[in-house]
């Protein structure tokens, strides 16, 4: 009973927290070279020596930050991180946080990162980060509102706000075929939340840097294991969502479910090196003219299939 | 029932941080410090929310008010005189009032708090608390919410797309005059113009 509701999922999550972001950094590593880009190390130990090299450099000071939020904000998100695996069902019964309103909870955390990620620009006090801050902002509210649809879409045929159901209502036909607009919006939501690839705007290299410009040792390595963490919640968000979750033949759902995660991510770690980085001002013209009427279709479809 | 403690335990806690950071709202110097420890506090009511099982209401506090908070601290740095909000400033005005305002409001809340007659039975357990909260709330004006709802999201989007850069009107940049180095000047960092007619005015 208590190892079923309570050891094992959360097990699992922690792998998930620890493992997924290495997972994240090779696979991006592999799908760097794949574009013929030089990697001076192996991808398998590149991620950790990187990791040792941050954890060994001396923390700078900037000029009067906000002590609290600087301290904190990196922390912040990784918590997030870490909320947003907790909701993902690994089975029927291994649901670490398994509440009727998870996929709302989902979407609070979404909301709450845009609030973190400007937390650690805003409280360096210096400018290229506080530009990075604000940058992110202005853009990250344009993106959490097409995650709302598209997961508003998810929840209609499963008419639950809850997790499990929704992997459940998916028994006949994945999601993603489904509503065939949910899946890929929702990965490029999750790209644009983790400032990765096309939309690496917040922390991009026109801001030296961005939001962590200002940033160095062990808070820089917390706050960039946090950005690989939340996409790997992004991942498995979206197995479950939309790729069935536990639902497979053969194997257990757990292991279903990691390497539909593991899929994603390696799909997303591709298409983060596909494309260049946008302009702010196109990003956000994208945004609402191009992707949150095509979020609206997305659901008028779920909508309509609802009701058929 | 076994968890009761646990609860009461995480109500008084969340309770205190509520009210502790409500306070530092007004004891903290920056707008952006006080829209996150608004935040803070809203985040341990939804939490406390949860506790009480509203579980749609707990949760849709977090996002409603993470979202909102961020956009309030972002518009009062805009139009504060206080930039990116990390100068220091006072947060409090009309001091002898909303001390009064404070007092009086608390008394009412407290002796609500105090005097009034709670419902005591326990829910059915399979209430479906979103429906109900819904009916509740817009009962037989769902439809006209509904639709109201899209209408205004068609309205954002229209504004979007009309106030994009590459517009029905074309692209926002072109023909703009950046302003003046001073009222009613020159635009600044336009082309010197050719002054050999004396005048300024090129009247041929």
């Amino acid at each position: 009973m208590i190892l079923d509701q309570l050891i094992w999922p959360l097990l699992l999550v922690f792998a998930a927290l620890v493992i997924g972001p290495y997972c994240l950094v090779v696979l991006d590593g592999l799908a760097a070279r794949s574009f013929g880009l030089a990697q001076a190390q192996s991808v398998w130990i590149s991620p950790l020596s990187r990791a040792t090299w941050l954890l060994k450099q001396q923390t700078n000071m900037t000029e009067a930050p906000d002590q609290w939020g600087w301290r904190l904000a990196p922390a912040l998100y990784l918590s997030l991180a870490a909320i947003g695996l907790a909701l993902v069902p690994w089975s029927r019964d291994w649901v670490a946080t398994d509440i009727v309103t998870s996929l709302v909870l989902w979407g609070s955390v979404e909301a709450l990162a845009t609030v973190v990620i400007f937390l650690q620009g805003w409280s360096a006090n210096t400018h290229l980060t506080l530009i990075g801050a604000y940058r992110y902002v202005a853009l990250g509210l344009s993106y959490i509102l097409i995650s709302m649809f598209v997961l508003i879409g998810v929840a209609l045929p499963a008419e639950s706000l809850a997790l499990t159901q929704v992997v459940a209502s998916q028994e006949e036909l994945w999601n993603v075929l489904r509503q065939p607009l949910g899946l890929p919006l929702f990965l490029i939501v999750g790209l644009a939340i983790t400032f990765r690839g096309p939309f690496n705007l917040a922390d991009s290299t026109d801001l030296a840097g961005g939001t962590s410009a200002d940033v160095s040792g062990p808070q820089r390595l917390v706050w960039e294991f946090a950005r690989s963490a939340m996409l790997v919640a992004f991942s498995g968000i979206a197995t479950t969502a939309f790729l069935g979750g536990w639902l497979g033949p053969w194997l257990p759902g757990p292991l279903w479910v990691a390497l539909k995660m593991l899929a994603v991510l390696a799909v997303l770690a591709w298409l983060s090196r596909v494309f260049a980085r946008i302009t702010p001002e196109r990003c956000v013209s994208l945004m609402w003219v191009v992707l949150l009427p095509l979020s609206f279709i997305d659901l008028i479809w779920a909508g309509v299939e609802a009701l058929l | 029932m076994s968890g009761s403690l646990f609860v009461d335990i995480a109500f008084i806690l969340l309770a205190l941080f509520a009210v502790y950071t409500g306070w530092r709202v007004f004891r903290t110097d920056s707008m952006v410090r006080a829209s996150f420890f608004l935040l803070l506090s809203f985040i341990a009511v939804g939490a406390i929310m949860l506790l009480l099982s509203a579980m749609y209401l707990g949760v849709a506090m977090f996002f409603m008010m993470g979202v909102e908070m961020m956009v309030m601290a972002l518009f009062m740095v805009m139009f504060m005189m206080n930039p990116a909000g990390l100068n220091p400033m006072m947060m409090v005005h009309q001091h002898k009032l909303s001390i009064g305002a404070g007092i009086v409001s608390f008394v009412i809340l407290g002796a609500m708090a105090l005097l009034a007659t709670f419902p005591d039975q326990p829910l059915p357990a399979d209430l479906k608390e979103v429906q109900s909260l819904g009916e509740e709330l817009l009962g037989d004006s769902m439809l006209i919410f509904e639709s109201a709802g899209v209408v205004l999201l068609a309205t954002m989007i229209g504004v979007v797309v009309l106030s994009s850069q590459r517009g029905r009107f074309g692209s926002a940049q072109e023909g703009s005059m950046p302003p003046g180095l001073e009222p009613g000047g020159d635009p600044a960092g336009m082309p010197q113009e050719d002054d050999d007619d004396g005048g300024g005015h090129h009247c041929h």
